[in-house]
């Protein structure tokens, strides 16, 4: 991955948001999205447009049959299975004579019962199959996002202008190295770093001299305190006064530090 | 009050955020929901699928199509990646579009026909409801496009073709496809924000 591979991902956002791309460039998008601010705020605004085209297609008022056949399509549960257990009213009739109302009566119940244990079976493997989607999509999306990062990092690791920021070498300081090309960006690898506390998350503060801390963005949730995060560079002198650091914040992050501050190394 | 008037009436925002309530109780399992998002927004659905798919059978099963769709994804439809009705939309896109496309594959291979007039009893709402300020200015936007853009866009957007298919349909080179796109999507995103 090159910055010109980046601008390769700019001139096929179009394409991606009107779902004009194959199934593998998709992919190569979505996972460039995951870890590019900018690219997502620039799908998002092409989404908004494409959104707006579709509301300017003027509506049609749908058949009155079209609405019933929405709502029965999504009823979960038949209604008619219930009538299979109603009671079975056998008066004034002689033993010899009930025994095949008898039988139909154990019959029907015992279908009513396998339905009953059936229609459980179908909830708990519909629960489980969501499940599965759901978990499916959580890897889908880990495994775009490592494939986008790792993309970005090879780009900034192999860039002729980028250098390596001294760390703080406390004994405070999290197992992190940093990296900053004024081309490529801020690149920021952890590992090992210390667990949040409970309903807090990392982020990645930019201090320039005399400035207030400037949001880089969020350092993810990875297990192992493991995250990565490129950003983009530092808009003003590079290779000086310029301080990284990190600190807990609320999911989503906060405009300004709130939690502990820790210094990762300065520029 | 009709459904049309409800459309017409509510303010965008006050509209968004009855939406998102419809769609909390969709994703708490509340039926009844599913019958109120259809209410709401069923015409703008259709209006969408029929523009794509031109016939009201296959328009009316994107319908049904998307509320399903709606109902069962519903716990998984987060509010900050887009409004509800342009995920609705978006569905019903994506759902005409192949449609549209299987049925050209049954038309290549059967030789059926395809076009059909716009049903007697789905009359068009058409001005009368105006879903959002964005809405109207994409619109207006779309009516001052170029005429060589707005075929483009048309085709990407309402047949759903590649810029390679477009390209060749049009038969002018790929990157002329991009540009005119491309070109359309910045005049209609000022319209949304100037």
């Amino acid at each position: 991955m090159t910055v010109d591979r980046h601008d390769e991902f700019v001139d096929r956002l179009e394409a991606y948001a009107l779902g004009q791309l194959s199934a593998r460039e998709r992919l190569e998008v979505e996972s460039h999205l995951l870890v590019c601010a900018t690219c997502a705020d620039e799908v998002r605004a092409i989404n908004d447009v494409l959104e707006g085209i579709a509301e300017s297609v003027p509506p049609l008022q749908p058949r009155a049959r079209l609405r019933q056949q929405v709502l029965a399509a999504v009823a979960d549960v038949p209604q008619e299975r219930a009538r299979g257990l109603a009671p079975i009213d056998v008066p004034r009739r002689s033993a010899w004579r009930l025994l095949p109302l008898a039988a139909a009566a154990v019959l029907s119940l015992a279908i009513g019962a396998v339905a009953i244990r059936s229609e459980q079976s179908r909830r708990e493997l519909a629960d489980q199959l969501r499940r599965v989607e759901s978990s499916n999509g959580e890897l889908l999306d880990r495994l775009k996002r490592f494939s986008g990062q790792a993309d970005l990092a090879i780009s900034s690791l192999t860039a002729a202008d980028t250098r390596e920021i001294p760390t703080a070498g406390r004994d405070d300081a999290p197992a992190m190295r940093a990296f900053v090309s004024p081309t490529r960006g801020l690149l920021l690898v952890a590992d090992r770093l210390p667990v949040p506390p409970a309903g807090r998350v990392y982020q990645v503060w930019i201090i320039e001299d005399g400035s207030t801390p400037v949001s880089a963005g969020m350092l993810g949730d990875e297990p192992q305190g493991r995250g990565m995060l490129i950003a983009t560079p530092p808009r003003k002198n590079v290779g000086g006064g310029v301080t990284v650091a990190i600190s807990d914040e609320p999911p989503g992050g906060s405009s300004q530090p709130s939690g502990t501050v820790l210094p990762v190394g300065s520029i | 009050m009709t459904r049309s008037s409800q459309l017409q009436a509510a303010p965008h925002t006050a509209a968004t955020e009855a939406d998102n309530d419809v769609l909390r109780r969709l994703a708490n399992g509340d039926r009844e929901a599913v019958a109120e998002l259809y209410d709401r927004h069923a015409a703008r659905v259709l209006g969408l699928a029929f523009r794509i798919v031109r016939n009201s059978s296959d328009a009316e099963d994107v319908v049904q199509d998307v509320f399903s769709q709606a109902w069962r994804t519903a716990p998984t439809y987060q509010a900050a990646r887009g409004t509800v009705v342009g995920w609705l939309l978006m569905m019903a896109r994506t759902r005409a579009i192949d449609r549209l496309r299987s049925r050209q594959s049954r038309r290549d291979v059967e030789g059926a026909p395809d076009l059909e007039a716009i049903p007697s009893d789905a009359a068009s709402l058409s001005d009368q409801v105006i879903a959002s300020e964005q809405a109207a200015g994409v619109r207006a936007a779309m009516a001052t496009l170029p005429s060589e853009q707005r075929t483009a866009l048309d085709l990407a957007y309402f047949e759903g073709l590649t810029q390679t298919e477009i390209a060749e349909r049009l038969r002018i080179p790929l990157g002329t496809v991009k540009t005119r796109i491309r070109s359309a999507l910045a005049t209609l995103r000022r319209s949304v924000r100037p």
